[in-house]
């Protein structure tokens, strides 16, 4: 009996100095990310990065369409201790989660390279993974069959003139319909969220949020919010009804994939389903037309950023893996060819391979670029209370007069 | 006296990683999610520095939400619908495969299988199936055109968006409670339809009288199961049609498919407003508690003792 316990006690001494030893063993860096699409090809450029720098690199991809997001899985590991050296934000609601563990990376070389980066008060906290954008894609193909040039494509009335050319040619030009458009439950993001930001940043400076301010104050302008209505109207309207109100992701992006639609309302992320699908035809983004006036630029956005955790034991490390990925060659690499990530760095000068990721490069290196804005609302605001509306006002449960009313209420009460 | 003590001992040592596991994760949970809804809980990293009481806040916010209280009352008249076509069709299915039917053993197979499919996946199959095979029907048979009109889709109304997530819970549940009727009619002995067959009783007759008095256990644990399954139902919701379409109500757009289980998710991790999601679930399981009471004091007053 004795023996069992004396064996016990020492199997367990042995147990606790191994858990012991794993808590202090602090070298080599993790980092946690929420894009599993890149997953492999980050963990195999993590590999080689710590094979040239002799610091051990972990990767943790959490996140996609369904599971733990990021946010879950930091806010499990902070409680327990191993909060991440390298971890994601997505803007301001996050930097003011983790606020006290952000440290501030104003002195590093990349912060010149870059027009995105995530700033407070002037100073750099955020790294810019990538640059996103969206817009009106469009089968080049079809615009040219229909004589429609696509820079044309700037305001409201030109919109209104070529969808309704399309629309009479569509079986000449072989279309279900002009524009795949989504507004079902689970499509709530292409509305609510995408869709919306048309109302909150078409047509303003970059950076601009007075538009959000006054909204977010209760204040709404009828005049611009007409026009958006008007716009929301004209995208439901020349959409086709079933991908409209049933359709997923997939019926939407295939619609477009398949030339069954001459335009497209989401963003460069939609490129490898292009590739996938086999789209080969010339495609390029065009303004939403949201407004009566020309408003000639896309919705473009770092829309996560990377931040170093400053209770880190391995700042440095983490601070020489991110530059790592701007100033070598690699780094570059993985950044564009491997990832296909459209790069928030004028130090890179490649361009990935999706057309529509060359797109939004093209936009934003000529500086026709609006914001994302639509952050600055909460998820709740937008998916529980704006996309309902969307969704009745696409079903034609209401029309553009009880749309603007709902939108204004909504506003007003979600100033209150 | 010393067998005795050796016993109790081995007893609890038998029984203590089952009780230290359903403490753990069943009983202190409940009673600290109990604990958080009477607070502001809201997922921030630091919610232990900042959580303050604020009654029962939570709990009439709730009860003045228009989409909880919609979706009580959807999930009301769904979980009556799911329970009467579950416990029939199994009831129906069951008597078939008890029956002697050939290859009746695959067909107690077959039936069951659905069951062992994730819901999630039952959603998004049948996702496939309202919004591509039947419309498909419709566009190649002429007789059936109707059903290709982008306004007969299942999924575009809230009646047959209810009907179809009806068809699902009850596709993926009727094979498991099948099961347990056929368990029940299995145990039904011989003789009692020998004899009323000889007094002339015909099959409805020996039915009614013989096998649904004679199975009664089985009711009550079948409608238990299925009312609070149905009650809880929130994968195939959220697969097959994700709370849509939307709807007004108390003159607020709201979605008009959203179950309880989905309200509840959607408050807590999509409006990250824990506290008032946790007070939902409180409600949720008080009202499950009470609703199974009944039933099942109900159900245990018409079984027959053999």
């Amino acid at each position: 009996m004795k023996k069992i316990v004396a064996l016990t006690l020492s199997m367990l001494m042995v147990a606790g100095m191994a858990f012991a030893s794993g808590a202090q063993e602090e070298s080599g860096i993790t980092l946690m990310q929420n894009k599993p699409e890149i997953d492999a090809m980050l963990q195999e450029y993590g590999a080689a990065w710590s094979e040239a720098n002799g610091i051990d690199v972990t990767i943790k991809s959490v996140g996609g369409s369904s599971g733990t997001t990021l946010g879950q899985q930091l806010r499990a590991d902070f409680a327990a201790g191993e909060m991440p050296d390298i971890f994601i934000i997505a803007g301001i609601e996050d930097y003011r989660e983790w606020e006290g563990v952000i440290l501030d990376v104003s002195d590093e070389q990349w912060v010149d390279d870059t027009s995105v980066a995530f700033t407070v008060d002037g100073d750099v906290y955020g790294y810019p993974v990538s640059i996103e954008g969206y817009g009106m894609a469009y089968n080049a193909d079809i615009l040219e069959a229909a004589g429609i040039d696509p820079a044309t494509l700037t305001n409201l009335d030109a919109y209104r003139d070529a969808f309704e050319t399309i629309d009479g040619m569509k079986d000449e030009l072989g279309l279900d319909s002009v524009v795949s458009m989504a507004a079902s439950a689970d499509m709530g993001w292409v509305t609510a969220h995408h869709n919306f930001n048309a109302l909150l940043s078409n047509g303003l400076p970059y950076g601009d949020t007075s538009v959000v301010e006054e909204l977010q104050a209760g204040t709404v302008d009828q005049e611009r919010l007409s026009q958006y209505a008007d716009w929301v109207e004209l995208l439901f309207d020349y959409a086709d009804e079933t991908v409209l109100t049933t359709g997923n992701y997939d019926d939407q992006v295939g619609a477009f994939a398949t030339e069954r639609a001459a335009f497209l309302h989401q963003g460069n992320w939609v490129d490898p389903n292009m590739e996938s699908a086999n789209a080969d035809f010339p495609m390029g983004f065009a303004p939403h037309g949201s407004l009566e006036r020309d408003t000639n630029g896309i919705f473009v956005s770092a829309p996560s950023f990377y931040v170093i955790n400053s209770e880190s034991a391995n700042i440095e490390a983490a601070k020489q893996f991110l530059n790592d990925m701007v100033y070598t060659e690699s780094g570059k690499d993985f950044v564009v060819n491997e990832a296909g990530m459209i790069p928030a760095f004028s130090a890179i000068d490649q361009s990935p391979s999706g057309q529509l990721s060359q797109s939004v490069q093209a936009w934003n290196a000529a500086g026709n670029v609006y914001s994302w804005n639509q952050y600055q609302f909460s998820g709740e605001f937008r998916d529980q209370t704006l996309a309902p509306i969307y969704n009745r006002f696409a079903t034609e449960q209401i029309d553009k007069q009880e749309f603007m009313r709902l939108m204004t209420r909504a506003f007003e009460n979600n100033a209150e | 006296m010393h067998k005795f003590k050796n016993n109790t001992l081995t007893f609890w040592m038998f029984l203590a990683p089952v009780l230290f596991a359903f403490f753990m994760v069943v009983i202190i949970p409940f009673f600290v999610g109990a604990f958080y809804s009477l607070t502001d809980w809201n997922a921030t990293a630091r919610a232990g520095a900042t959580l303050s009481f604020v009654g029962l806040q939570n709990f009439t916010d709730s009860f003045t939400d228009p989409a909880f209280i919609y979706s009580f009352g959807f999930t009301t008249i769904y979980t009556i619908l799911n329970v009467m076509v579950i416990n029939i069709v199994a009831i129906a299915v069951a008597l078939a495969v008890t029956s002697k039917l050939r290859l009746r053993n695959a067909y107690r197979m077959g039936f069951f299988v659905p069951y062992l499919i994730g819901g999630l996946i039952l959603g998004y199959l049948w996702q496939f199936i309202f919004n591509q095979a039947i419309p498909s029907i419709g566009e190649s048979i002429g007789l059936f055109s109707a059903l290709a009109e982008p306004d007969n889709y299942m999924l575009s109304r809230i009646p047959t968006s209810m009907i179809a997530l009806v068809i699902v819970g009850s596709w993926q549940y009727a094979g498991y409670i099948m099961m347990i009727y056929v368990a029940a009619i299995e145990g039904v002995p011989q003789e009692l339809y020998e004899a009323a067959r000889i007094d002339g009783a015909g099959n409805w007759q020996q039915f009614r009288n013989i096998t649904v008095p004679m199975i009664a256990q089985a009711f009550t644990i079948t409608m238990f199961l299925t009312l609070v399954n149905s009650f809880k139902q929130f994968d195939v919701n959220y697969s097959l049609t994700a709370g849509g379409p939307a709807t007004v109500f108390m003159d607020e757009s709201i979605f008009g498919t959203e179950l309880l289980a989905m309200n509840i998710y959607n408050t807590a991790f999509v409006g990250n407003d824990l506290a008032a999601g946790q007070a939902r679930a409180v409600v949720f399981f008080v009202v499950i508690v009470a609703f199974s009471l009944i039933q099942v004091s109900y159900n245990k007053r018409k079984e027959t003792e053999m």
